[in-house]
């Protein structure tokens, strides 16, 4: 099995040592694949402590699962599996609460903007704050799996075939929700070239 | 889109005007899409996750007996308190002629019928013959 493993992906002969008593190995996984978990539930929920809360019940999740984990796919196609489904199930509870406030809210969350040459000027830092609140909204508008699609193919740069695995559908299903939530997002965005 | 092809290589844009509007819309998409960054994760993070973890993988027997535990004292104090216990039920169940008897319910002592009063008496007559039979063979002989 480990042999399969290897063939499959390292991170998936990471999760196998996990399995044999590594703590270590565990660390490493968690090293590599944090910020990405972290990232894709922050741009899904928008909420930088939700997000955090649900990527420790992730890697909770994995770490729990140590012990019947078996390598049938990739470990990234597991990893986000289960955030998408965390995911999916705190939008679908907190739908009610969810509304624009809380958009407007958040910008303490936002990072600052890095400018390598000169410090942005108070207009320029408007400008950009207003697009980047037109493109959350842009993206907390899509419905929810499209979304996931979406992040999943800008942000983390997976392929069709992972895409589907993560959401359990067909590729052909997968090119169709990204085709409309790309269609939707340049009805909203393709003005802010 | 109207355009048969829809493909996006750089010999057909600069053919259809069409498809190179739909390319640069996407780009323009894609450049706005690239303006959201994500916060950088809580330095606490893996501090949260490995107490959580460390939080369930306590032992079976020390969740139980977690209650019990006086604050401060050692861990082993209940474990031993639990053992001494089920060692002294154990000796206190296999102490033989010690088993308690079953006290009647009722202290009443009920009349036996007659016949069998009189079968009872007979047989302890009997009894008693035969108990001074043997005595008077045990006596030793003068």
């Amino acid at each position: 099995m480990a042999g399969a493993a290897a063939a499959l992906d390292y991170d998936a002969e990471l999760m196998l040592r996990v399995k044999d008593g590594d703590g270590a190995s565990f660390g490493v996984l968690l090293e590599k694949h944090r910020s990405s978990v972290v990232h894709f539930l922050y741009r899904m929920v928008q909420n930088a402590a939700v997000s955090e809360e649900l990527a420790q019940e992730v890697f909770l999740r994995v770490y729990r699962s140590r012990a019947t984990y078996e390598p049938t796919a990739k470990f990234t196609t597991w990893l986000f599996r289960i955030a998408t489904h965390l995911a999916l199930n705190a939008l679908r509870d907190n739908k009610n609460e969810r509304n624009q406030e809380r958009l407007d809210d958040d910008t303490s969350e936002m990072p600052v903007r890095q400018v390598s040459d000169t410090r942005p000027t108070v207009e320029q830092n408007m400008v950009y704050e207003a697009k980047l609140a037109e493109v959350r909204r842009a993206i907390a508008a899509l419905p929810d799996k499209q979304r996931a699609a979406v992040l999943m193919h800008k942000y983390e740069e997976m392929e069709y075939s992972q895409i589907a695995k993560v959401l359990n559908c067909s590729d052909s299903a997968v090119k169709s929700l990204l085709f409309r939530a790309y269609e939707a997002l340049r009805a909203r965005l393709a003005h802010m070239a | 889109m109207k355009c048969p092809k829809q493909t996006f290589d750089a010999e057909h844009l600069r053919e259809c005007p069409e498809c190179a509007a739909f390319a640069s819309t996407q780009r323009s998409v894609s450049a706005a899409l690239d303006l959201w960054e994500a916060p950088p994760v809580s330095a606490d993070f893996d501090r949260k996750l490995y107490a959580r973890i460390e939080q369930q993988q306590v032992a079976w027997w020390d969740f139980l007996v977690r209650p019990f535990r006086p604050v401060g004292g050692p861990r082993w104090l209940p474990v031993a308190a639990a053992a001494g216990l089920m060692v002294a039920v154990g000796l206190w169940v296999e102490r033989p002629g010690e088993t308690p008897v079953a006290v009647p319910a009722s202290a009443q002592v009920q009349a036996l019928p007659a016949d069998q009063a009189a079968d009872a008496l007979q047989e302890m007559q009997v009894m008693q013959e035969f108990s001074n039979l043997i005595h008077s063979d045990a006596e030793p002989r003068m």
